[in-house]
């Protein structure tokens, strides 16, 4: 791990970063992830990712402008992804859409209970239980070729981490355990969702929505970590 | 081809929903905002709120039943899809009691996961969220089925069991523990000689021959595993009642109360033949019929055919069965 003064805990503006970099990589790969989805479910995926983050991108632009939701300190950095959290609850069809806002919802949680500025510790407690409640929702495991071959291994990694540990790192560890545990998928024969209707027709298609929270992490990790910092792993 | 009367294909839920409340504005309230209703009156003794809801095309259900007695809030969906979880959250956020709600769910993978997440975000607010899981229909029940078997006439029972219950101001874990083991002890079956029309383009959701029977239909028009010949009533009937009392725990000395559903476009009287049927049935097997209800309750858009539902009752349930209500629907 680099030894230079780097960012030490998240702020509103990082969040900010994070999640507007990560609407435009879901807007530059939406064809992809429609691809794989009309190959193994029911091809909305994509869409539905796509409209969800245009949505939370409003909802940003609403908070930069000081019209964000009361309850919460609007310049906190759990601030975004509480607003991240509403939209994909409350707009986004289908069930992935809304499994990603538990996700947000429960990492806004951690950083809006964590000490000031939340770091590594926060992030974990928050994918850790943003990661339960998601399979308390959708019943489903490690290997049912779903979001949560990303999202379980991208909690462990950042729980393995040293709870001081600069955030940059920590993320960049969970967003490479995710793509791997999306990468893992793609062998695999759907358990649960759509695809698990069409049988082995997902055989040799990695999971979008695995591909997506392998995604969401890379994002915040490009944002924290300039390229000449990035830890070797 | 059959034509349904509507403006559009996209208008006969919305048109439907805005019907139904002006309809009985003196009993229920539509929230357009949020997309769901909630009924102007209920015992003021409830300490948890009931909420319902799925697909629309299974009218009366669920809306038909709000109101003293029963449900305190119903979410429909557009045609047989889940509700979204946010109109459950709305719902369930208005209406919930000192001792939260109680959320009565079919078993389909739609409206459990959008209910779960439901569940999650009142779970997040602090409000005490509880299910009771519906899964009555004997069709499904196959090793085959990862996800077991649906949940379909038995509803309408757990509904009004459930209503009465709350309103003698029972807790959510006691309500939990009445409706999973009135769950437990009620079986369905249904049958259709024809599939119900799909409101999109008109055409039959599946085409039977001249004198065949779907034998274990689903309520959004599921195929199911088998076809029988159309024999007379009588026999099909008798055929239905072992099969339930069969899949029944404990049947030996059980009497039972039984609902003969229609699926939206078997006749009155037809219905009433059903029930004929099905009481000489039973009597010939030496189980009690101790309550009959029969009408159209749980339908299936236009489905022509009918699901006969057996509830191996109690006292407790009766007189909670007995118990007044006073719904759009509830004929009683």
């Amino acid at each position: 791990m680099s030894d230079q003064p780097g960012p030490k805990g998240l702020t509103h503006a990082t969040v900010m970063d994070w999640l507007t970099r990560f609407a435009a990589t879901v807007r530059s790969v939406e064809p992809e992830l429609t691809a794989l989805d009309q190959k193994a479910g029911d091809g909305d995926f994509g869409g539905n990712l796509v409209t969800g983050m245009d949505g939370v991108r409003r909802a940003l632009d609403a908070l930069a402008a000081g019209a964000g939701n009361g309850e919460r300190n609007q310049r906190g950095p759990d601030a975004p992804l509480d607003a991240a959290a509403r939209v994909f609850l409350d707009d986004v069809g289908g069930t992935s859409g809304p499994l990603f806002g538990l996700l947000f919802q429960e990492l806004a949680d951690a950083l809006g209970m964590a000490a000031d500025p939340p770091g590594t510790a926060a992030l974990a407690l928050g994918t850790a239980a943003g990661a339960a409640a998601i399979q308390r929702v959708g019943e489903a495991e490690v290997g049912d070729k779903t979001m949560v071959d990303a999202l379980v291994p991208a909690a462990r990694a950042l729980a393995s981490c040293e709870p001081t540990a600069d955030p940059a790192y920590a993320l960049h560890v969970a967003a490479v355990a995710a793509h791997r545990g999306a990468r893992s998928t793609t062998d695999l024969r759907a358990r649960r969702g759509r695809a698990s209707y069409t049988g082995d027709h997902a055989r040799g298609v990695p999971d979008p929505g695995a591909l997506a929270v392998a995604l969401l992490f890379a994002s915040a990790h490009t944002e924290l970590t300039s390229l000449d910092r990035l830890p070797v792993s | 081809m059959p034509q349904y009367f509507r403006d559009s294909p996209e208008s006969l839920v919305p048109d439907a929903l805005a019907g139904f409340a002006a309809a009985h504005a003196d009993l229920v309230a539509y929230h357009p905002d949020h997309g769901y209703f909630r009924t102007r009156h209920c015992a003021p003794t409830r300490r948890v709120g009931l909420v319902s809801g799925g697909g629309s095309g299974h009218e009366p259900l669920h809306s038909g039943f709000l109101g003293t007695g029963m449900l305190d809030a119903s979410c429909p969906g557009r045609i047989f899809a889940s509700p979204h979880n946010r109109q459950i959250f709305e719902a369930s956020r208005a209406v919930a009691r000192p001792d939260g709600v109680l959320h009565i769910v079919k078993n389909y993978t739609g409206d459990r996961i959008n209910f779960s997440i439901a569940a999650e975000r009142l779970a997040h607010e602090g409000i005490r969220c509880a299910r009771v899981l519906i899964d009555d229909d004997i069709a499904s029940d196959s090793d085959d089925i990862a996800v077991g078997r649906r949940g379909t006439g038995a509803t309408l029972i757990i509904e009004k069991i459930l209503g009465a219950a709350a309103d003698e101001g029972r807790g959510l874990e006691d309500l939990v523990a009445l409706g999973t083991d009135v769950t437990r002890r009620a079986r369905s079956l249904a049958v259709a000689s024809a599939a119900h029309n799909t409101p999109a383009s008109g055409a039959p959701a599946f085409a039977l021959p001249d004198n065949i029977l779907e034998f274990g239909v689903g309520i959004h028009g599921e195929r199911a595993e088998g076809t029988t010949p159309h024999a007379p009533l009588g026999k099909l009937v008798e055929t239905m009642t072992d099969q339930l009392l069969a899949a029944l725990p404990d049947t030996a000395g059980t009497r039972v109360l039984a609902l003969v559903n229609g699926l939206g476009s078997i006749t009155s009287l037809e219905l009433y033949g059903i029930r004929h049927a099905v009481a000489k049935a039973l009597d010939d097997r030496g189980v009690g019929l101790d309550r009959s209800l029969t009408g159209t309750f749980v339908s299936a858009l236009d489905m022509r055919g009918f699901s006969l539902t057996l509830f191996a009752t109690d006292a407790e349930a009766l007189r909670l069965w007995d118990a007044p209500a006073r719904t759009p629907a509830w004929p009683l």
